[in-house]
């Protein structure tokens, strides 16, 4: 399988919400922005939008604190995956994710994170300002993916 | 790699695999209460009961805890098999008359509660789901207590858990329901115990409990927000920089 990277271009996002709709119709079978693995923030007095989903981190903080092996990493695609038929709904993942990027679902009784819907994600094909886009892993595009791990690793440095 | 059939139909299965796994693979439902993906086999309700033939030799067993080590035929709807499974869906139905779960089974073998059984009801199954979650996280907080028909689920010597954290792992995984917790006031409540739940530094939300936060091991300054808070806080940050 080919490796691909959820990119996000905050400066593309008009912040209308159609990744939320996509995403939580895809997981959950309704459009209800708050199910949305995806979460847009909106800014409205600076006129800036920030799409939000799992990063899908490599040393994941989730990962290690799952005692069941419900989140685990797939080595074919790189994603951090997600089993729910594991999760015992203890919710340190969601703790744990110091991006805030694991959600827990009571009524599931399960924890909801982005799993790229299994390589072809549902809110890249709604976005329509290309404000997502999910390209191949490799060369420029990682190169891009890199610059903005930089940016993110600089605002997490001024949260803490 | 060992050769099976289930209900006439042949797969290959690596050493070791559950029969339940291996039913999964073929997409053949067997029923089950007491397991549980991401927790270790228990085989306390024997719903899942299957017949065997192995060795020349017909038996019963638990498809969720049986390993499978050597070639066997495997039939999850012969008589006997539905018999056993029948039967011991019975008995829960007379213990546990009020379990959601527990009457769709019965209602899918055509079970009807039976008056020689004992009736003592109780939504608890005794499957130890939730001791198993809490054994898994590494509490220990709950065990069973008690034998027999008199077994059930408690914190030591029915007193406060010391070693819970308030997860509500055990509440989460119970597949009846007995199991509750309750958030009101800035406090949960599970097994008699009162935790506090930590306020959002942002928007006030009471997300988690303080040994929750303290058994992950995020530093305070991590924990100060709820995870939506976490997630707006960093995306604003993210935009500015």
């Amino acid at each position: 399988m080919v490796k691909r990277v959820l990119m996000v271009y905050p400066e593309k996002c008009t912040g209308c919400g159609s990744c939320e709709l996509a995403c939580s119709l895809e997981h959950e079978g309704e459009f209800r922005p708050a199910a949305s693995r995806i979460g847009v923030f909106r800014f409205e007095e600076a006129g800036a939008n920030v799409p939000m989903a799992c990063f899908q981190c490599e040393e994941p903080a989730c990962e290690k604190v799952c005692k069941t092996g419900a989140l685990y990493r797939n080595d074919e695609t790189d994603v951090v995956a997600f089993n729910s038929d594991k999760c015992i709904g203890c919710r340190m993942c969601v703790i744990a994710c110091p991006f805030g990027n694991i959600a827990y679902n009571r009524t599931a009784k399960k924890a909801s994170k982005c799993d790229e819907c299994d390589g072809s994600p549902r809110c890249v094909e709604f976005c329509p300002s290309k404000a997502l886009d999910y390209p191949q892993a490799e060369g420029e595009n990682l190169a891009k993916k890199r610059e903005f791990t930089d940016k993110m690793r600089k605002a997490l440095a001024e949260v803490k | 790699m060992i050769d099976i059939t289930i209900n006439g139909k042949g797969l290959s299965v690596e050493r070791g695999v559950t029969i339940l796994e291996a039913a999964g693979e073929l997409g053949v439902r067997i029923p089950t209460l007491c397991h549980h993906e991401g927790l270790p086999p228990e085989g306390s309700c024997r719903v899942c009961t299957v017949e065997i033939e192995q060795r020349g030799g017909k038996k019963l067993v638990a498809s969720c805890m049986f390993p499978i080590t050597g070639p066997i035929a495997v039939e999850t709807e012969s008589d006997r098999a539905v018999r056993a499974r029948k039967f011991v869906i019975g008995l829960l139905l007379n213990r546990n008359p009020k379990a959601i779960a527990i009457n769709e089974l019965a209602k899918e073998y055509g079970v009807t509660p039976e008056e020689r059984f004992a009736s003592e009801p109780d939504l608890c199954i005794r499957c130890a789901r939730c001791v198993r979650a809490c054994e898994i996280n590494g509490t220990n907080a709950i065990a069973p207590a008690g034998t027999g028909f008199g077994r059930f689920v408690s914190a030591p010597y029915g007193q406060e858990p010391e070693s819970c954290v308030g997860c509500a792992s055990c509440a989460e995984v119970c597949p009846t329901g007995k199991i509750t917790y309750n958030d009101t006031d800035g406090a949960r409540r599970i097994w008699e115990k009162t935790f506090d739940l930590v306020r959002c530094a942002r928007c006030g939300a009471q997300y988690a409990t303080k040994e929750q936060i303290a058994r992950v091991g995020t530093g305070e300054e991590d924990a100060r927000f709820c995870e939506k808070c976490r997630r707006a806080v960093f995306g604003e940050r993210f935009k500015k920089s």
